[in-house]
This record gives structure tokens, C-alpha cells and sequence, in this order.
């Protein structure tokens, strides 16, 4: 039987997940949820665990060539008071779960975990991160977009590795984020909301626009968003409503305990709104 | 089973230990340390919350691998500090403790919050405190305990 | 005379310390030589049939504890005896309990909880409201007989949710044989039920069960009568085993199967005459006791008797039912029924006076009663009634005046509410006579030591320190002389359950009462002993709901205000003020902790705590779903206290626990429906309820 284990390298780690299907376990925040079954249990794992946590080559955060990049087990409370981290980052983490909660967990699982309402997800869509992941002979590099399939799935294979995330450095004159929880902190979202906008000389050079939870992955149309490229700001009350209307026909929310699909709706285009009001102002 | 080498309340020590194992199963099964609580099992409640290299951590979410290398510290070993006997009198003078059920990871995310943030402002304890519920305060006095803790204990942190 | 401080002035809570280093032992931090574990199978479907029911072969040392097991009766002794202790062929709720399974190993136990097989036959589950196993109904004066004269009829309908208790300690227990004698150690906050389910369940004499409260880690009535079932199960298993187990239930368990605040719909319509005065109430109040009366008649009759809130209205009409379904149990929760009625009458007032084009804040004003008005139930407010003190206190302090003209005038999303409310502390009616009567003991040995024999359970609200204070302060001794451990029934006579926020007032009033006659003992080691007599004045007729329900009130004024976030329909609490006449604090201090606690949840009631079933299936199964505040949502809080002594309590203390909770709830519905000026009619009140009534309500 294979056995859990703690690998001391990334080459180690390689190794062993190239010789058998290891469940990757980082920050375990998500994973000992899910795998929990009554206290004073050992937590059940239908495969092996591979604890790689402890790896400090995959500790960090640094730019290089103009890019940002943030290894998988840079715990989300590090991201968050580094001073490099892009400020809707920020904003986003300082959202998530709890300081306890932060110190453990990692990016690299909340991209894994490819939850509808992972938050970290609508910060990484509009930032246009791409992902690393390895496995023992290659290296592959694919955008956050194509990286997340559908609700809990992505394209990583079974051998490979999440080793880092990789983060244009943009600039953006202004960027928006709402949350919207059940309570002011500690909560899951219902709806999430994201807008990073670059205007130069009354021209917008560059917007982004994201939703949370209110479909299978995070929504994010670059076809809407080019149709606002290079107009000048006092053009958008006009577009206003073709705009709302063009998010309103792909936002797929779904009704479950914390929320319901009429609500998140109007919510994230109540959110779009009030975004699209602060750029002609 | 494996050994793993780490530190719990000032001790060095090597477990041979199931790497799965909730931390919090083991502090309180294997060590009889009673101080971390169960209140959840799922991240939420911060009953179960223990230093770790100084930061606060859910107990309940930590499996043992996790820990290897570092550093835990539960309440019974804060409470041998001069920082705990501050925060512990400020919490008394203030009433912040009532059923108590919580107060223990209050107290760990009350020196997590000082260990980084000596002076810290109102908004700054309330995301401190945001992953520990009480539902027997309203939180009022467990705020007034700390702001008083941050000023007793000036110099300390 | 040695000098003494005010009764009031704050002194150190008792176990704080122990309590803050981790040391104090909740029940599931004991753990006892040879002990087993327990772990509990259930219901999954809300009504069936169980037709088989299919057990593996066990392992040495372990067994399944069902119906088949209980000795005595199988009932949980309670009010109303419909709780089963292990259904036998029939469930009647998801999550019910149908049997144990104990063992030294718990992944053992798992396994063997997956290989039992139990067969149902569905059978129809119930979820409307129409199967109604208790009827109430009183009147005061006329009844319903003005509306025949009303020149208008104004007539609304509130609705309340499930409120979970969400003690952040969950239920737990440890039993074991001592010699012959089954002793259990829990989370429970009154010893004597538990004992009393026990006694019944094994059909044994009264030596032989004991109870131990460990410490409790809140309770808020979720500890009242459900502990009793754990109990009783508890007793079957140690029986077969005869060695110690411990139960204690993971959260999600705790949530989906134990008792929460009952459901309301309460109907509520007012005969206006030409004045526009309220010349008659008709009130009928429902509520879902789920698969178990248990509580629930108790539960009506505070809420039907708390009809008028604080208010003194001519002529009344009220009925009320308690209808069952195959939902999860609701039973005691702080407030007991209050809750919702207070909710109900302090939102129709305001709507009253709204839809009459009157200016809801005098119109209020003018009904709040008065010393000597008759009660809903025509008892007498025999003392002194402070309220209209309480609420220039609460409007100065909060400047409610000044904010309530701004907000009402500008669009801003603004609001700030003000509630009236009154609380009846003990027991409703002659309950502390008949059924309670409480019993205290004071031991003082040679020493000098004084021992405080009673069975009311610390679970937060600072009994303990209280209690010790009340003695000491009384005999003029140091506190460290008086002596208060956790209750066990082999020490400590019934004073009663720690409920219905007649701890300080009645025990503590025979406390008082036995440590005056204590002092003026001339030899040291004697015991004196106390019991309960109802005051002469308090009559209560049982089955026509009339006299005094209560021999006294605590009142409060609760102002809360609030901003809502147009874009999202979010609510952010931003300032909250009360103003309670609880008597005396006999701890300033510890009122104040049960004030923003209390306060806390009835805030989070009013706008937060979202639970429903579906099917009879709970859908907010943990604390990531059930939403609780976290210190972010709630406001700064300023308490202010009247005192107004009441001759029974000690140093003229009364209720303080459940008055802190029930004025919450309409207060911040009021806030919200002035900033989004729209008419509320349920709680909580949901971003998503906000939403939609901004797009579709109605002023
Ligand atoms: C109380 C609580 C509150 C929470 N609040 C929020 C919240 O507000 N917002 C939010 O988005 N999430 C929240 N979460 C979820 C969780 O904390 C995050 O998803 C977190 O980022 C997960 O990181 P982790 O390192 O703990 O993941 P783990 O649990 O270790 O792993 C999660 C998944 O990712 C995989 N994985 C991890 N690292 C890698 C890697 N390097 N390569 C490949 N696969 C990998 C694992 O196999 C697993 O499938 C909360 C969780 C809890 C318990
Ligand atoms: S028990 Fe760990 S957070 Fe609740
Ligand atoms: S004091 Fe009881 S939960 Fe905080």
C-alpha cells in the first residue's frame, strides 16, 4: 500500500506523484472539510496524501521579467501583506475566511478547489494569471481561464503539480471589489464582483470585468469588455444598458441554502451598474 | 505512520504519528491538552485555535504533517507568558469571558493580532477576531478586553 | 456596619480564570478509565415506516442500543410526554435518533453504523400547519366583540423563522455506573429534568441516578430539555456496556437534529374606532413544534400572553395552536415564544399607526402601560412601571429624534428602529408553585465556610459568581468563605431548571432570604433550608388564562440603527442603545454581558440567522451555512440600567437572561423598513427579502 508522505523537494514530490496518484493536500483548509468524518478520526483518504505544505522552494513571492510570481504554498495571509501583490488581491483576500484560516491556506488550492465561490479565482480572471504546474518530465503554463473547466474540475493531470502562479504586472487607474456574503466576514460568497479599469486621458486603455458565483466558473467576457476599449469614459452611461444586458444573458446563477438565483442576479448587475456609474464620473 | 520533528509548547519533540491526524486530535488525545476546544471541526468556530510560529491556526484543519518543523503553541503553554497574564487579566477586567467556550482561542487570536499589531484599531480586532465566534458576548467586551490588553502591555509585544 | 460596596459594582467572574487558560473541563474534555464511545443513527426520512431493520455481527465489546433496551418507560420525561427515547417502528423526523452504537474504537463504530440496513416504508410526511394538538384561547373583557362597532379593521400577519441556539459548545454527556448508581456528567442546564427523564426512562428509585453539570459552554435553552434525551439513551447504553461512555455530537448532528426556536405565523388585527384608536385586539399566534409537542404548549402560552407587548390594549381576543409535522423538534429557546410575539405586536403598532397616517412614535407612546393597568390575561402591573423614563433615556442616548427625521426624509438607506418590550420572569403562572417548587440550601460549617446548595447551572450568565456575591455581600464575608460548585443532584436540593430568567429572582430570592435567616443564626455549622411560596396576591387560572401569568416584568428599550446598501440590500448594525429595568443588577458588569449578548441575538434573529427545511430537511447544516454574527457585524453597544426594585427578588432583582433578547428583532426590522421604506412583515430580514421588496414591495 502506498503510504502518506511529506516530500522534502519538489523533485521528490515529482517523483513520487509520477510512481502513484497522490491527493495533493497543501493548506488543507478545504481537504480536511471535505475528508472529515467524527472527531478523534483520522480524516479518510481515498488515495494517499501527499503533504507538500512543508515546501519552502514553492514559498514565495517575487517579480521577475515583469511578472509576479506566487509559489503554491505561499500561504494566503503572506499574499496578502506582501507589498507586490496587486491590490484587488488584496482586497479579495482580506475577504476570505479568517486570519486562522489564512495563515494555512494557499492560492494554489483555492485554484484547485475550482469552487464556483472560490474568491481568489475572480482576482487571478481579471488579472489574466496563468498557472505553472509540473510534472516530473515537463513544464506547462496555461491561463487561469482554460485552467478551470467546470464546477470542481480543471485541467490539471493526476501527476502534475500546481508549483506556481504567475501574475502580469498591469497597471489599472481604478479597481473595484464586492463580496457579497451572508455576514461582513468569515462567509461565502453569493455573489462576487470585480471591475479593474485603466483610463488614460479620459480614454479607457483597459478594462476587465469579472462575476463570482453566479456560474459554473468565474464569468468573464472578453468580447463585452473589447467593446469599451479605447472609448472615451462619457461614452459608457449610453452602452450602459446594451452592456448590463450582455452580462445579464450569461450570468447563470443557481438557488441553494445561501442565496437564490433571482437575488444573486440582480445583485451582480446592481454591482456592474454601479461600477459602470463610477467610470463616467 | 511517520516521524516528524517539532516543537509544542517550548519542547522539541518527534512524533511517530498517523500524518492525517487532526492536530487538534492529537493535543488533546495524545497530550491531554484540553485548553483547545471543538466547537465545528470545520474552520469556523476558532475554539480549536493554537499558535502556530507564532500566527493563529485552526487546530481541527491542521493535520500533523502540516506541523512538521514548526512551532505550536496551545493555551496551556501561552499561559506560562507575562503577555498571557495581561491579556488574561484585561479579558477578567472587562467581562469578556462568560461561558468561556470560546475564550481560549480568543486569547490565542488575541496575542496572533499583538504579535504583529501591537496598537491595534478597532477594525483591525474585528478582523483579528473574524474566524472566532462567541454567542455569548456580542463581542463588545472581548473588544474592550483587547484594546485594553494592547495598552497595559505596551512595550510587550 | 463594615462598609460594603453597592451589591451592583462589578467584581471578577469566579471561573473566569480557569476558564480563560483552558483548564475548566467542558464534558468532553473528561475522559474516564475504560471509557466507550457512543455515536447515534438516524433518521433519514422525515415519515416512514421502519419495516427491518438489518444489524451486523458485532465485535466483542461493542453494542447497538435501541427501544429494545429501555427498562422503564419509553418516553423523555418532559412537559408534554410525546418525545420517544428510541422510536420503535415508526420515525417522524430526519435526524430522529433510532438507536446507539458503542464501542471502545470509533472507526469501528463508523463501520458498523455503515453495515446497519434499516427498512422504511415511506409513509406521507406533514409540513403544513394543520394538524393542531393544542388550542389556547383567553380574552380580556369584552374579547373581539368591539370590531362589530370598529370603523376600521386593520389586520397584517408576521412571520419568524427557526432560530438555532448555537451554543458554540455542542451537546454532550458522559455516563457510568458508580456501584449501582447511573451518574451522568454533562452539558445540560438543569440537572433535576435530566435526573427525573433518567428515573422514569430506567423505572429505578430515586438513589440511584445522580446528575453533574461539567461545565457548560452555552446553553440559551438549547440545554433545557434535550440534554434529558441524550440522557436517557446514555442510561440504556451504559446499562448493557457497564463501563463509561461518552456522547457528543458533531455540530452538523447538533444542528439538524436538536431543538430550535419555533416557527411563527401570528395573525394580528385591530378594531380602530372613528379616533383612530385601538378599541380591540384579535390575536392568533401558530407555531411548529415539528415531530415533538414536548415544550411547545409552554412556549404558546409566553408568546400568547405577551400578545400586547408592552403595551395596555382594552380588549382582547387571542388564540394561538401549536401545530405538529414531521419537522426537526423546536423547544426552549431565550425568549421562549416571546420572540415572535414581540416581534409581531411591536411591527403591527408601528403599522397601525402607518396605515392610519398617524406619527408611529406617539401613537406607541400613548399605549405603553402604566402601573396598575390590567395585563393581556387581566392580572395587574402591580409595580412601578419605569418605561416611559426608559424611553427618553434610550431616544436621548441614541439621539433617535434628530436621526429619525433625517433618515425618514432623505433617501439615504438610512434607518433607526426603537422597540417597547417586557419580559415575565419565572415560570408562567402558578408554575413555580405547582410544579417547580424551588427548594435552597445554605451549610455553613465550623469553619465558617458557607456552601450555596443549589442546582442552578453556570452556563455563562455568571450564576455562579453572582450567587457567591449575593451570599457573601449579604453575610459580610469574603467571597472566597462562600462556596458554589457545579450542582450534582446527590448534594444539592431541586431549586429548579435554570430557565425562563428566574435564576437571580426566584432562587436567588430564596438565597437571600435563607442567608438573612443564615446571619442572624447564632451557631456556626447549621443548614437552612428555604422553599418557594407564590406571593398571596398572584392568582393564575390555568385553564382561562387569566390573572397574573407573572408575579413580576422586566422591561427594556431597545434603539438599533442601521444603513443598507442599496446596491446589494446588505444590512450593516451600526449603532445599537438599551435601556432595561431588570430591578437591581446585583453585577452591573454581568448585566451588561447578557445585555450585548442577549442583544446580539435578537439583532442576528431580526436579520441574519437564516434556517429552513426543505422536506423536513434542514438546509443550513453548519456553521459555514448557518450564519452567526462574527465580531465584524455587530455594533457598539451602550446599556443603560433603571433600577426598580422588586420586593421578592434579592436586593429587588428581577429576569435579566431572555429581556435582553426579545426587543432585537423589531428593532432593527424597524431600522430597516426606514431606509428602505418598506413595510416588513417577517424576519430575518434577508438582503434578499431587502431586494425584493425594494423592487416590488410596498410602502
Ligand atoms: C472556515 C473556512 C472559510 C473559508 N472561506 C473561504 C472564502 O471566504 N473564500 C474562498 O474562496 N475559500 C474559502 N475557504 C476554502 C479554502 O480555505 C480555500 O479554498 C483555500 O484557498 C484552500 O487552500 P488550501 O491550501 O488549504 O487547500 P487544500 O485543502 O490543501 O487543497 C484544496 C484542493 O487543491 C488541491 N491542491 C492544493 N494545492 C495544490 C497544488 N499545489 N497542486 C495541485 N493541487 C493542489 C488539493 O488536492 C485539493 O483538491 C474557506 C475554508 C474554510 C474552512
Ligand atoms: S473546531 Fe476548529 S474551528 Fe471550530
Ligand atoms: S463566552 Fe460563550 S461562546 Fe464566547
Amino acid at each position: 500500500m502506498v503510504e502518506a508522505r511529506i516530500p522534502h523537494s519538489l523533485q521528490e514530490a515529482l517523483i513520487l506523484m509520477s510512481q502513484a496518484t497522490y491527493t495533493i493536500v497543501n493548506g488543507a483548509t478545504d481537504l480536511l472539510v471535505q475528508k472529515r468524518s467524527w472527531s478523534g478520526t483520522i480524516p479518510k483518504f481515498s488515495q494517499p496524501p501527499l503533504y507538500i505544505r512543508g515546501l519552502k522552494e514553492l514559498d514565495y513571492i517575487c517579480e521577475r521579467s515583469g511578472m509576479l510570481e506566487i509559489g503554491a504554498t505561499t500561504s494566503l495571509e503572506t499574499i496578502l501583506h506582501h507589498p507586490k501583490t496587486p491590490k484587488i488581491l488584496q482586497h479579495i483576500i482580506l475577504t476570505m475566511a479568517s486570519p486562522a484560516i489564512r495563515h494555512q491556506a494557499t492560492l494554489s488550492g483555492n485554484i484547485q478547489n475550482a469552487s464556483p465561490a472560490g474568491d481568489s479565482l475572480v482576482g487571478l480572471y481579471l488579472l489574466d494569471a496563468s498557472i505553472v504546474l509540473h510534472n516530473r518530465h515537463h513544464e506547462r503554463v496555461i491561463s487561469i481561464q482554460d485552467f478551470i473547466v467546470d464546477v470542481r474540475k480543471t485541467m490539471r493531470e493526476a501527476d502534475e503539480l500546481i508549483t506556481k502562479v504567475v501574475l502580469p504586472i498591469d497597471k489599472f487607474s481604478q479597481c473595484a471589489y464586492t463580496k457579497v456574503g451572508p455576514r461582513k466576514t468569515d462567509a461565502i460568497a453569493k455573489v462576487a464582483f470585480g471591475g479593474l479599469i485603466d483610463i488614460e486621458n479620459d480614454r479607457i486603455r483597459d478594462i476587465r470585468i469579472a462575476f463570482g458565483a453566479v456560474y459554473k466558473t468565474v464569468l468573464r467576457s472578453r468580447k463585452i469588455e473589447e467593446s469599451l476599449m479605447g472609448k472615451d469614459r462619457s461614452a459608457v452611461p449610453e452602452m450602459k444598458h446594451v452592456l448590463l444586458e450582455g452580462y445579464a444573458s450569461l450570468i447563470q446563477p443557481i438557488d441553494d441554502q445561501r442565496s437564490n438565483r433571482w437575488y444573486r442576479k440582480t445583485t451582480a448587475l446592481n454591482l456592474l451598474e454601479a461600477f459602470l456609474d463610477s467610470i463616467s464620473r | 505512520m511517520a516521524k516528524i520533528e517539532w516543537m509544542l509548547n517550548g519542547t522539541p519533540i518527534s512524533s511517530d504519528i498517523d500524518l492525517s491526524m487532526r492536530l487538534l486530535d492529537y493535543l488533546r488525545d495524545h497530550q491531554h491538552l484540553k485548553g483547545p476546544k471543538e466547537g465545528c471541526g470545520e474552520g469556523e468556530c476558532g475554539a480549536c485555535a493554537v499558535l502556530i510560529d507564532h500566527q493563529i491556526a485552526n487546530s481541527c484543519l491542521v493535520p500533523m504533517a502540516n506541523v512538521a518543523g514548526h512551532e505550536v503553541v496551545t493555551i496551556e503553554g501561552f499561559a506560562k507568558t507575562k503577555r498571557y497574564q495581561i491579556i488574561a487579566q484585561a479579558f477578567i477586567d472587562c467581562g469578556a469571558v462568560q461561558c468561556g467556550f470560546c475564550t481560549p482561542g480568543m486569547i490565542i487570536a488575541t496575542e496572533s493580532l499583538l504579535h504583529h499589531q501591537p496598537q491595534p484599531t478597532i477594525s483591525e480586532i474585528k478582523v483579528a477576531l473574524s474566524g472566532n465566534l462567541c454567542r455569548c458576548t456580542g463581542y463588545n467586551m472581548i473588544i474592550e478586553a483587547i484594546t485594553l490588553a494592547a495598552k497595559r502591555g505596551r512595550g510587550e509585544w | 456596619m463594615k462598609f460594603q460596596p453597592d451589591i451592583g459594582t462589578p467584581i471578577p467572574r469566579v471561573d473566569a480564570k480557569e476558564k480563560i487558560s483552558g483548564a475548566a473541563a467542558y464534558i468532553n474534555d473528561i475522559d474516564m478509565p475504560g471509557m466507550l464511545y457512543a455515536k447515534t443513527l438516524r433518521s433519514k426520512m422525515a415519515h416512514g415506516k421502519i419495516i427491518k431493520r438489518h444489524y451486523p455481527t458485532l465485535p466483542e465489546g461493542y453494542a447497538i442500543i435501541d427501544y429494545r433496551h429501555i427498562p422503564g418507560t419509553n418516553i423523555v420525561k418532559a412537559i408534554y410526554e410525546d418525545w420517544q427515547i428510541f422510536p420503535v417502528d415508526e420515525v417522524r423526523y430526519i435526524g430522529e435518533p433510532i438507536l446507539l452504537v458503542v464501542g471502545e474504537n470509533k472507526d469501528v463504530i463508523i463501520d458498523i453504523l455503515e453495515a446497519i440496513e434499516i427498512t422504511y416504508e415511506e409513509m406521507e410526511p406533514q409540513f403544513e400547519w394543520i394538524d393542531s394538538v393544542i388550542h389556547y384561547h383567553y380574552e380580556k373583557k369584552h374579547g373581539s366583540r368591539p370590531f362589530a362597532d370598529a370603523n376600521r379593521i386593520i389586520e397584517h400577519t408576521y412571520e419568524t423563522g427557526y432560530q438555532e441556539q448555537a451554543y458554540i459548545e455542542p451537546q454532550g454527556m458522559i455516563g457510568y455506573l458508580d456501584q449501582d448508581k447511573m451518574t451522568l456528567i454533562g452539558s445540560i442546564q438543569c440537572p433535576y429534568y435530566v435526573k427525573n427523564a433518567v428515573l422514569m426512562a430506567l423505572g429505578w428509585e430515586n438513589e440511584r441516578v445522580r446528575v453533574i453539570q461539567a461545565h457548560v459552554g452555552g446553553a440559551f435553552g438549547g440545554k433545557e430539555e434535550y440534554p434529558s434525551l441524550i440522557a436517557c439513551q446514555l442510561a440504556m447504553a451504559v446499562i448493557q456496556v457497564n463501563k463509561p461512555v461518552k456522547l457528543i455530537f458533531e455540530r452538523e448532528e447538533d444542528i439538524i437534529a436538536s431543538t430550535k426556536r419555533h416557527p411563527a405565523q401570528i395573525a394580528m388585527k385591530a378594531a380602530i374606532d372613528s379616533e383612530g384608536h385601538i378599541m380591540a385586539l384579535k390575536v392568533h399566534v401558530g407555531i411548529d413544534a415539528g415531530a415533538v409537542i414536548g415544550l411547545s404548549g409552554v412556549v404558546l402560552s409566553r408568546a400568547m400572553i405577551a400578545a400586547t407587548g408592552a403595551y395596555t390594549i382594552e380588549n382582547l381576543d387571542v388564540t394561538g395552536d401549536v401545530y405538529r409535522t414531521h419537522s426537526v423538534p423546536t423547544g426552549a429557546f431565550r425568549g421562549f415564544g416571546a420572540p415572535q410575539m414581540m416581534f409581531a405586536i411591536e411591527m403591527f403598532m408601528e403599522h397601525i399607526a402607518r396605515n392610519l397616517g398617524k406619527e408611529p412614535l406617539a401613537y406607541r407612546m400613548a399605549y405603553v402601560a402604566k402601573q396598575y393597568d390590567l395585563t393581556a390575561t387581566s392580572g395587574t402591573f402591580r409595580d412601578p412601571i419605569l418605561m416611559q423614563k426608559m424611553i427618553e433615556e434610550a431616544m436621548k442616548r441614541s439621539r433617535y429624534e434628530e436621526k429619525a427625521l433625517q433618515y425618514q426624509n432623505l433617501h439615504r438607506y438610512q434607518g433607526i428602529g426603537m422597540s417597547f418590550f417586557l419580559h415575565g420572569c419565572g415560570f408562567t403562572g402558578s408554575g413555580e408553585a405547582t410544579t417547580i417548587k424551588a427548594k435552597v440550601r445554605l451549610r455553613r460549617e465550623a469553619s465558617g465556610v458557607v456552601h450555596i446548595l443549589i442546582a442552578a447551572v453556570d452556563m455563562g450568565q455568571g450564576v455562579r459568581t453572582a450567587m457567591r456575591k449575593l451570599v457573601a455581600h449579604m453575610l459580610e464575608v469574603p467571597i472566597d468563605q462562600v462556596i458554589y460548585d457545579l450542582p450534582d443532584t446527590d448534594c444539592v436540593p431541586d431549586s429548579g431548571p435554570t430557565v425562563a430568567s428566574r435564576t437571580m429572582m426566584i432562587v436567588g430570592g430564596l438565597v437571600a432570604r435563607a442567608a438573612q435567616r443564615l446571619g442572624m443564626e447564632p451557631q456556626i455549622a447549621v443548614e437552612i433550608e428555604e422553599t418557594y411560596h407564590q406571593p398571596s396576591e398572584i392568582q393564575w387560572d390555568e385553564a382561562r388564562m387569566q390573572g397574573d401569568a407573572y408575579p413580576a416584568y422586566s422591561w427594556g428599550v431597545n434603539v438599533v440603527e442601521v444603513a443598507v446598501d442599496p446596491v446589494t440590500g446588505e444590512v450593516s448594525v451600526v449603532g445599537a442603545w438599551s435601556v432595561y429595568d431588570v430591578g437591581k443588577a446585583i453585577d452591573t458588569l454581568m448585566v451588561r454581558g447578557q445585555a450585548d449578548g442577549g442583544l446580539a441575538q435578537g439583532i442576528a434573529y431580526g436579520y441574519l440567522e437564516v434556517m429552513r427545511h426543505h422536506q423536513g430537511k434542514i438546509q443550513q447544516r453548519n456553521l459555514t451555512d448557518y450564519i452567526i454574527p462574527t465580531a465584524a457585524d455587530m455594533p457598539p453597544m451602550e446599556t443603560y440600567l433603571f433600577d426598580n426594585p422588586y420586593a421578592y427578588g434579592p436586593y429587588g432583582a428581577k429576569g435579566v437572561g431572555e429581556l435582553t433578547l426579545v426587543g432585537g428583532a423589531p428593532a432593527i426590522a424597524k431600522a430597516i423598513e426606514m431606509a428602505i421604506k418598506r413595510q416588513i412583515t417577517k424576519i430575518p430580514v434577508t438582503p434578499e427579502m431587502i431586494m425584493e421588496l425594494m423592487t416590488h414591495g410596498e410602502d
